[in-house]
């Protein structure tokens, strides 16, 4: 029994021993990689070798961030070779390459990482302009990129500084998701800041922030006029005082003033104008008859003025008619103002004719030289009886049952 | 008479004149017309921008916590079309190697990357068919002024196939992760930094379904009216209901129908076809009759860079249909194989991979198969299907052996004869062909060989047709006499004497 045994152990022994090495050669892999770096600096050549049991060449596959490639090696005895392309080995991200053999293909990555040196900071600041009272806030996105056009490691530190009149600041942000970025906000003064980055010792260029003062806060108005007579010929200009911001900044100019004028009557005038250094100036022909005027200004929806009382008193008390032998032509006038001077020309005088109590017709004309000629076209108004009604800064004279012939 | 000779003359001769006039003049006018035509008005700003589904891999955003600027949805959709753009305008970059479209979706330093591999590529010859079929996007990061944007795509399944010299090297799937920087560009959200960060290779995914087919005892499917055209306008529900009556009495228990890719819209299935479909899930459920889907009839592009657009559309109807009580299983394609001449095997293979995939995916508890037009070609993807399912049209003295040797080659597969049958087509076009008693004869003899190895089988088909489109099977009268006269019911709507043998012997 022992011996019989004993025969089989031998047997497999011997079997074992031929046999072994077709075995293993048969088993063990054809290709095997010699190179054990896994991490390359981008730009640095990167080769994979292989040593090769037959003379096969392989394609080796590689793909990386962007694309894909097929390489062929080079054969050195019994290895083989294969070259990275620069532009594969020079992009960050992970490399994953497979060799093709006829077998088991052998397939594994590689890291590609930047270098820590900058050859360009890109940098994005937005947007270019801010509103003072710091609230508001522009950002700057900084991407420092190696000398292959690859952002940073995420971690690595980047300096933000900037200078604002007599401030200077440096900032310290880490690189997150590739990119760095800070929030910078407004300053209570308006006015420039001055922005740059870097990041190991190498600098961005300038760029600059535009502080525009706040919205307006509410200020006065004041008026200036020749005279406080309703000849409808002068005119009166409103100011506004200087409008400033809650922190004193001058508005920025061309901001668009609106004034509204409130007549007795409850009528709306509206005239306007814009700023220059903070001030904005609208004008407004004074009106042609007896009126109390109050006036407001207004930066839509921002801020708004006092109100302002206006006096206007009345030029004219009386006026004459004067009629010719036909009754076709009525002559209004004189019109006397406040010094018994002639009225300047340009005041508007209107006829409303009735016939019937029906009003047919309105006529209007503006003075000259202190007198207003209606002439009425007999084709227009045929014979018969009319009545007249002439008025002339708010004083109205009624001519009745007049006959034109 | 010489007065009135000159009078005819001159009558001629006027006549001539006006007709010569009339020529010209309508000559003119012609040409004035052709001129004209194309300025229309309405298309002169080409307002009407139509938008083509040229890519439309599965999508998904993470809930938005971006740094910066708060996202809005209309700028989150601007910045998922051009993202996709960019794929899809770089993988068609690889596989042409020329750069159509690049400057548009790549800033001018990132698309350097792409013009190297491009140009390295074209001289070696080197083409890569590729796609995504998923994205999975976080938005890390949106600046302040809406200008750029940083994304992280987590678990982006590519896939790939290599070509050099026409020759496939390799084809690889693999999840990977990439960082992405986008910038805003003349109303283009461009790439401006692309980082690949992981990258995985997928193994082929073996997902078995949770139930499985048995006894089926079933026929193929299309209305004696309009077969191959079964979801148009004469879709009639109570002549399908009537049909199924008909199926259910001869006391078969499954149906096999199919789903035309075009017809149902392509890419974006139109819900008004889906509707039908549905309805005849519901009659054959009214009639406790159980149903094999087949997808993708009419179909024939398998190319790499439309798989999203296919699996698009197969999503939508395993959606809707995965449950469905009268489902039994899904036939991803009908006789793909005979494609492979013309398409290349690999290629159909692939293609018919990622549709199972995608329907696994969705659907895990009905069986997948593909309905294989003859036994040789029923051993491809059999790790990945179900069940087998081929079609026999063959000699029937062979069928029992080629049964027995392909359960053999697959013990642990279920085989299904998803179609086989007789023309009677003996007729002026085929003086020496079957007739209806052959028919029947061939049926008798397959049931029971069918009862005897207890075989699953699907006839083809119930009715005999009128009339065969061309796409069938071309535009020969002999191949379309030959198709017209399948049916157990012929064309008068008579039962033929094989109806006798139609689910037993």
């Amino acid at each position: 029994m022992q011996t019989q045994h004993l025969h089989i152990v031998f047997i497999w022994y011997w079997i074992s021993v031929i046999f072994m090495p077709a075995y293993a050669f048969n088993f063990e892999a054809d290709f095997k990689l010699i190179t054990t770096q896994k991490v390359f600096t981008a730009g640095t050549p990167v080769t994979l070798e292989f040593t090769t049991k037959n003379n096969t060449q392989p394609q080796l596959y590689v793909s990386n961030s962007f694309g894909a490639t097929l390489l062929t090696p080079t054969a050195i005895k019994n290895r083989i070779q294969y070259s990275i392309p620069q532009h594969i080995a020079s992009k960050t991200g992970v490399i994953y390459w497979s060799l093709r053999t006829a077998k088991t293909p052998l397939n594994g990555q590689l890291t590609i990482v930047s270098a820590p040196a900058v050859d360009l900071i890109q940098t994005y600041l937005g947007p270019p302009s801010i509103s003072a009272g710091a609230n508001d806030y522009t950002m700057l996105v900084a991407i420092p990129t190696d000398a292959y056009d690859n952002p940073l490691t995420d971690g690595t530190k980047v300096a933000v500084k900037r200078q604002f009149l007599n401030t200077q600041r440096i900032d310290t942000v880490t690189i997150q998701h590739s990119i760095s970025y800070k929030n910078i906000f407004s300053t209570l003064k308006t006015g420039r800041i001055l922005i740059s980055s870097s990041c190991y010792a190498f600098n961005s260029k300038e760029y600059d922030v535009n502080v525009m003062p706040a919205p307006p806060y509410d200020f006065k108005i004041r008026y200036h006029r020749h005279h406080h007579f309703a000849d409808g010929n002068q005119i009166t200009t409103f100011t506004t005082s200087t409008i400033k911001d809650a922190y004193g900044n001058t508005t920025s100019d061309g901001t668009y003033v609106e004034f509204f004028i409130k007549t007795k009557a409850n009528y709306i005038l509206k005239t306007s104008g814009t700023t220059l250094d903070g001030v904005a100036t609208a004008k407004m022909i004074h009106p042609n008859h007896e009126d109390t005027w109050s006036v407001k200004a207004f930066v839509d929806g921002m801020a708004e003025s006092d109100a302002l009382v206006l006096n206007y008193k009345a030029v004219i008390s009386d006026f004459d008619l004067t009629r010719s032998t036909d009754n076709r032509k009525i002559t209004v006038g004189p019109l006397f103002s406040f010094m018994h001077q002639m009225i300047p020309d340009g005041l508007e005088v209107t006829l409303d004719v009735y016939r019937n109590a029906i009003l047919i017709e309105t006529l209007r004309k503006g003075t000259s030289e202190g007198y207003v000629n209606f002439k009425l076209n007999p084709n227009q108004f045929p014979k018969g009886n009319y009545t007249f009604k002439v008025h002339a800064a708010s004083i109205t004279k009624t001519l009745n049952a007049v006959a034109l012939w | 008479m010489v007065k009135i000779n000159k009078n005819i003359l001159r009558s001629i001769l006027v006549l001539s004149y006006i007709n010569v006039i009339v020529i010209v003049f309508v000559g003119i006018s012609k040409v004035l017309c052709f001129l004209n035509t194309g300025a229309d008005r309405s298309k002169m700003l080409h307002t009407e921008i139509k938008k083509i589904d040229q890519y439309l891999p599965q999508l998904e955003w993470a809930p938005l916590k971006n740094e910066g600027r708060p996202m809005d949805m209309q700028t989150l959709k601007a910045i998922e079309t051009d993202y996709l753009d960019a794929w899809y305008v770089k993988h068609v970059a690889y596989k042409t190697n020329t750069l159509n479209g690049i400057k548009d979706y790549y800033t001018k330093h990132a698309r350097t990357a792409i013009f190297d591999v491009v140009t390295q590529n074209k001289a070696d010859r080197i083409s890569i068919d590729a796609t995504t079929l998923a994205h999975n996007i976080n938005l890390d990061f949106f600046s302040e002024d809406g200008q750029l944007a940083v994304l992280t795509d987590s678990n982006v399944a590519e896939y790939q196939r290599v070509f050099k010299r026409d020759t496939l090297v390799y084809d690889v799937k693999s999840l990977a992760t990439y960082k992405a920087i986008l910038l805003l560009e003349d109303g283009f959200w461009r790439i401006r930094h692309l980082r690949k960060t992981a990258h995985e290779n997928v193994p082929d995914t073996i997902a078995p379904a949770l139930t499985a087919v048995k006894n089926i005892k079933g026929i193929n499917y299309y209305p004696q009216a309009t077969p191959w055209d079964m979801y148009g306008t004469a879709f009639n529900p109570n002549r399908i209901a009537k049909d199924f009556e008909i199926i259910k009495k001869a006391g078969l228990n499954t149906i096999r129908i199919f789903v035309p890719y075009e017809d149902f819209g392509k890419a974006n299935v139109t819900p008004e076809k889906l509707e039908k479909l549905t309805t005849v899930l519901d009659l054959a459920q009214a009639k406790a009759l159980k149903v094999i889907v087949t997808l993708f009839d009419f179909f024939g592009d398998y190319e790499v860079l439309n798989y999203t657009l296919n699996r698009h559309h197969a999503a939508t109807l395993v959606n809707a249909l995965k449950t469905h009580e009268a489902l039994l299983a899904w036939d991803i394609k009908n006789e793909p194989n005979l494609d492979f001449e013309s398409r290349g095997t690999s290629k159909v293979l692939a293609w018919l991979n990622t549709i199972i995939d995608l329907v696994k995916s969705i659907d895990t508890v009905h069986p997948v198969t593909i309905g294989w037009s003859n036994a040789k070609s029923a051993h491809y993807l059999k790790n990945k299907i179900d069940f087998v399912s081929f079609h026999y049209y063959e000699n029937l003295e062979a069928l029992q052996d080629t049964y027995a040797m392909l359960q053999k080659k697959m013990p642990h597969k279920t085989l299904v004869i998803t179609e086989f049958g007789l023309s009677s087509n003996k007729g002026f076009w085929h003086p020496f062909g079957s007739t209806a008693q052959d028919q029947a004869n061939y049926h008798k003899l397959c049931q029971h060989i069918f009862a005897k190895h207890h075989i699953q089988f699907m006839s083809w088909t119930l009715y005999d047709f009128t009339k065969v489109p061309k796409e069938v099977v071309g535009r020969l009268p002999w191949r379309k006499q030959t198709q017209e006269h399948f049916g157990f019911i012929d064309q008068n709507g008579e039962t033929k004497p094989a109806f006798k043998y139609i689910s037993k012997e």
